[in-house]
């Protein structure tokens, strides 16, 4: 094996690859594509609710407003005052979303009311409404009976879960979600990766077959060189592009915090000086950019994952490319591959939900779906380092045998032209040499 | 001195014998032809000797060592299927091909200079293949061959596909070659560049060979058994004419192949009485009769056999 000529090969699939119009853009765009993310999440938790909905309130009791006001003052209106005709007509002429009246019975009986509403409701906005409602009905029938203050205070308490993960550190703050979807997109970006650039690489095997260059260049270099060569050449495009994408990431998630600070932050100051109680869980918290930042190591696994699952795949697609002479021929080829690695991206989800499942261990160890499922796991889950390392040394001598096969249809395939070759014609050419 | 030896090789394809049991060697200096029919195994040997494919059985040497990624690098090859990177540039192509044979990247420019020079295409170096037109791209494919100045040079059928004056260019060339002492085998099927150029000949059918030797040797063996007859009427009694072969025939032509020691006066009394004679001149067969008639009578064997 000579390095020297590997090297030649692979730069020069490199350099040519590099300097394209197709990958410079989508290698800068993507970031981008993550400025505009970030830039929603922070308009999103900074705006709260999107629209504000008036009700108007025909309170007969007298007691229900006063309670709903403080509930949520922005969005009831006290029309106890006005006929109930020009009230229904606010409501058609939409200057009230809806309105609700309110009589004795609903305190006394428990009673449903009757939200009447013109245009559009939405889930979200009857459902709040309901329990603004009921809170303020039961608070009122609470302080009527007269019950103790023990059993009041338990009616006040709004028991919400707050996570915390228990770590060999102690306890620490856990964003489960967060994990599980980062998690989710390495895993899918670990697919694109190995499927987009299996292809580019297999369009590149084909492209030196129908050019006719491939004699020229096996009169200089062994199949086996020219073949490492171009797997390592699109391998190192295709980190590049990652290596730039994490950069960014990583860069952006340190900085998101502060400039949201500097662009947002009298917002912000205005929101938490403003608001109270309900509200305040509204208002912008520059935490919620804080949990993007991610231990770097989980990039570290993310390369050396795609560097194996795309050394096994590639050798495939290498293999699949020189026993045809056109793209179109391919597809027959294509299918024992995308199989194992549609798999692993379909499983990806159920592995999230669930990354401890025995199912999720094993397809995180399987080494035709490790390099997209392990990821994943290893960014929802405490993974045992055991498992990492079963699944890297099953996947390099998945990849030794893949290699030992593709190597030699490749090297019969791509001095061969003419009908493509059925599976027996491989399992021949594999024979043969 | 044999720079290349080729010594009983054969090679399969499935139950395809493609070549064997073939032998021969090149002498340095001297231009080797190679010849015979589509599929009589010429480029399975050509690729053999540049180490592309492996004999099954039998060896080849260059310069004494056997065939590997060290002897690739003392051949210029330039396979029948020429191709390039149509999207690369013409400088960076070369410097990419030429480098694979293992030549540093400063001589490697200095080279490419040169050859570019040579061929009137300095211009052409920033440009990508893909925007030359054919005869351009087939000028940079020589260069490609030739530009990490090896001692030998295998040109797998180089005048297919070229315009006479490109086709005029590359004899040149490598007359040229030869005269700075490099040495060339080619494969072809037209005769007439091999009866110019080349000093030995190796005829190829069905995968073995049937006839080799230096050329002008070969033609002598076959002794003075042809007649060029050129004539003014009716050609028509040529047809009456027994055991012989008729090649090159026109309306006032035909070079007559003699078989079975027929005498030749006899010929031309024929001759005389249906047509005014202009010229009969005994010679040696063309190397296209040559040609015909051992791979005819070599298929007439196999069809016995």
């Amino acid at each position: 094996m000579d390095f020297g000529k590997i090297f030649l090969v692979l730069k020069r699939e490199y350099l040519t690859r590099v300097r394209t119009k197709a990958f410079i853009l989508s290698t800068l765009l993507t970031p981008l594509a993550l400025v505009a993310l970030m830039a929603v999440v922070i308009i999103v938790s900074t705006s709260g609710s999107d629209s504000v909905k008036t009700v108007g309130i025909i309170d007969e009791t007298g007691v229900l407003y006063p309670r709903l006001e403080e509930i949520n003052a922005e969005r009831y209106e006290d029309v106890s005052m006005q006929p109930l005709d020009s009230v229904k007509a606010h409501v058609l002429s939409e200057q009230l979303d809806g309105y609700i009246v309110l009589g004795d019975s609903f305190i006394d009986s428990g009673d449903s009311p009757t939200l009447v509403y013109g245009g559009s409701g939405g889930l979200s906005f009857i459902g709040s409404v309901q329990d603004e409602l009921r809170d303020a009905v039961r608070d009122e029938r609470i302080s009527r009976s007269n019950v103790s203050d023990e059993i009041r205070e338990i009616f006040e308490a709004r028991p919400r879960i707050e996570s915390v993960k228990l770590t060999e550190q102690g306890e620490e703050e856990d964003h489960a979600i967060f994990g599980a979807a980062l998690g989710f997109i390495l895993g899918v970006l670990i697919f694109i990766g190995l499927f987009g650039y299996g292809a580019v690489l297999m369009r590149s095997v084909i492209e030196e077959k129908t050019n006719r260059i491939v004699e020229v260049i096996a009169s200089s270099v062994k199949p086996i060189e020219l073949m490492l060569g171009k797997l390592m050449g699109i391998c190192v495009l295709a980190i590049t592009q990652f290596a730039v994408w994490i950069v960014s990431y990583i860069g952006l998630s340190i900085a998101a915090a502060p400039i949201a600070v500097m662009i947002f932050g009298e917002k912000i100051d205005d929101l938490n000086s403003t608001a109270t109680g309900a509200a305040s869980s509204q208002g912008f918290d520059p935490a919620v950019l804080e949990q993007f930042q991610v231990d770097p190591m989980i990039f570290v696994y993310f390369i050396l994952f795609f560097f194996l699952g795309f050394m096994i795949y590639s050798a495939i697609f290498a293999a699949i490319g020189a026993a045809v002479d056109s793209e179109q021929d391919t597809q027959q080829f294509m299918i024992p591959v995308m199989i194992p690695i549609f798999m692993g991206y379909m499983l990806n989800m159920k592995i999230i939900e669930d990354p401890d499942s025995s199912f999720a261990v094993f397809a995180s160890l399987f080494p035709l779906t490790s390099p997209i499922n392990m990821i994943s796991r290893i960014a929802a889950t405490e993974v045992p380092f055991w498992e990492i390392l079963l699944s890297i040394v099953l996947m390099i001598g998945t990849f030794a045998g893949i290699m030992w096969l593709a190597a030699k249809i490749y090297r019969v395939g791509i001095l061969m032209y003419g009908k493509k070759p059925s599976y027996k014609e491989l399992a021949k050419w594999i024979r043969q040499s | 001195m044999d720079i290349i030896k080729v010594d009983s090789i054969a090679k399969a394809f499935g139950k395809n014998l493609a070549v064997n049991n073939v032998s021969f060697t090149v002498q340095k200096g001297r231009i080797f032809g190679l010849l015979g029919p589509n599929g009589a195994g010429k480029t399975t040997t050509i690729r053999m000797i540049n180490n592309i494919l492996a004999p099954d059985t039998g060896s080849i040497t260059i310069n004494g060592i056997e065939a590997s990624p060290q002897t690739q690098k003392m051949i210029g090859y330039m396979p029948e299927e020429r191709g390039l990177y149509k999207k690369m540039k013409v400088g960076e192509q070369l410097l990419y091909l030429t480098q694979l044979k293992g030549m540093d990247t400063k001589s490697a420019h200095k080279a490419i200079d040169f050859w570019l020079d040579r061929f009137d295409a300095s211009d052409w170096k920033k440009k990508e293949v893909g925007e030359l037109s054919k005869g351009m791209s087939q000028k940079i494919q020589f260069i490609a061959t030739i530009a990490h100045d090896p001692d030998i040079y295998i040109f797998d059928e180089p005048f297919s596909g070229l315009d006479p004056i490109n086709s005029e260019t590359l004899k040149e060339v490598i007359i040229d070659l030869k005269s700075q002492g490099k040495t060339i085998l080619f494969s072809t099927h037209r005769m007439e560049q091999v009866e110019q150029m080349c000093d030995d000949i190796c005829l190829f059918n069905k995968g073995k060979s049937v006839l080799q030797g230096d050329l002008r040797q070969v033609k002598s063996s076959f002794g003075k058994n042809t007649i060029n007859l050129e004539f003014e009427g009716d050609g028509s009694f040529l047809d009456k004419l027994e055991d012989v072969r008729i090649n090159n025939r026109s309306t006032n032509f035909a070079e007559i192949r003699v078989l079975n020691g027929q005498n030749m006066q006899d010929i031309l009394k024929l001759a005389i009485e249906h047509a005014e004679i202009h010229k009969f001149e005994r010679v040696q067969p063309s190397l296209n009769e040559i040609f015909i008639s051992t791979v005819g009578e070599d298929n007439l064997k196999n069809q016995e056999a």
